[in-house]
């Protein structure tokens, strides 16, 4: 613990969103990716929060989705199997959406964090000052 | 619903005996010794050291701003936060050590202007 408290524990902060952030991006990038029933479909990346006991937050785990997917049927595709179907990742559209909007909120709160704890510190050091 | 009455806790009496402050036993001596030519004892010293911590301090912070400066430049920078962060540190330590400076040459020049 020092005096840079929370510049540090909003940069933990900054992290865990940008992590959460790139997840995100890696699944919304993917959501299209279909691969042939004899493999397992792209699988999505949910990041997983813990509290730091030294203060601020630290991704504690990457959980993947389901290697299963969803099987659709699309026998023009170069890759469907013998009965036209593929496999697709089992991700949400609309909760990535609305994940993506919770992540980039969060991390204009902590950046909003660090500005103000500048603030802060400017405002201590100008006690005593003439 | 029913109302409690409110116990205020009675307000500790001041002490009758002064509590002696830290640290003046070590300002004490220098005061009460007639020898007064022989320096500091101890105190000064600290404040030297104290000082000097927080230059080191200082310069780490800014080496590790510097680095992330220049590992922004190369394309090398994983997260941006990570040198706003670092900058944002070392600024303010900057300013701090500037404020403990000015203040320290304000008490020399203060010295200084003492009439004898």
């Amino acid at each position: 613990m020092g005096a840079f408290d929370a510049l540090g524990i909003a940069n933990s902060a900054l992290g865990a969103h940008q992590t959460w952030l790139d997840a995100i991006a890696d699944n919304i990038a993917n959501i299209n990716t279909v691969e042939p029933t004899s493999q397992t479909a792209f699988q999505a990346t949910y990041v997983q929060f813990g509290a730091d006991p030294n203060g601020g937050v630290e991704v504690t785990g990457l959980a993947k989705g389901d290697p299963q997917g969803r099987l659709v049927s699309d026998p023009g595709n170069p890759l469907a199997d013998a009965d036209g179907y593929v496999r697709q990742p089992d991700i949400d559209m609309a909760s990535e959406m609305g994940q993506l909007v919770m992540a980039q909120r969060g991390f204009q709160a902590a950046v909003q964090v660090t500005k103000t704890a500048q603030d802060t510190y400017t405002a201590a050091l100008q006690i005593g000052a003439r | 619903m029913s109302i409690t009455p409110v116990q205020f806790p009675s307000f500790p009496t001041a002490p009758t005996t002064p509590t002696p402050v830290a640290g003046a036993d070590a300002i004490a001596p220098s005061l009460t010794s007639t020898n007064g030519v022989s320096g500091p004892s101890g105190s000064g010293e600290e404040f030297g050291s104290m000082v000097l911590d927080g230059l080191d301090r200082l310069e780490g912070l800014n080496d590790r701003a510097d680095n992330l400066a220049v590992q922004a430049a190369t394309g090398k920078l994983d997260n941006i936060h990570d040198y706003t962060i670092a900058a944002s540190e070392a600024s303010v330590a900057t300013q701090l050590t500037v404020a403990l400076r000015n203040k320290a040459v304000d008490a020399f020049n203060e010295i200084m202007r003492m009439q004898v």
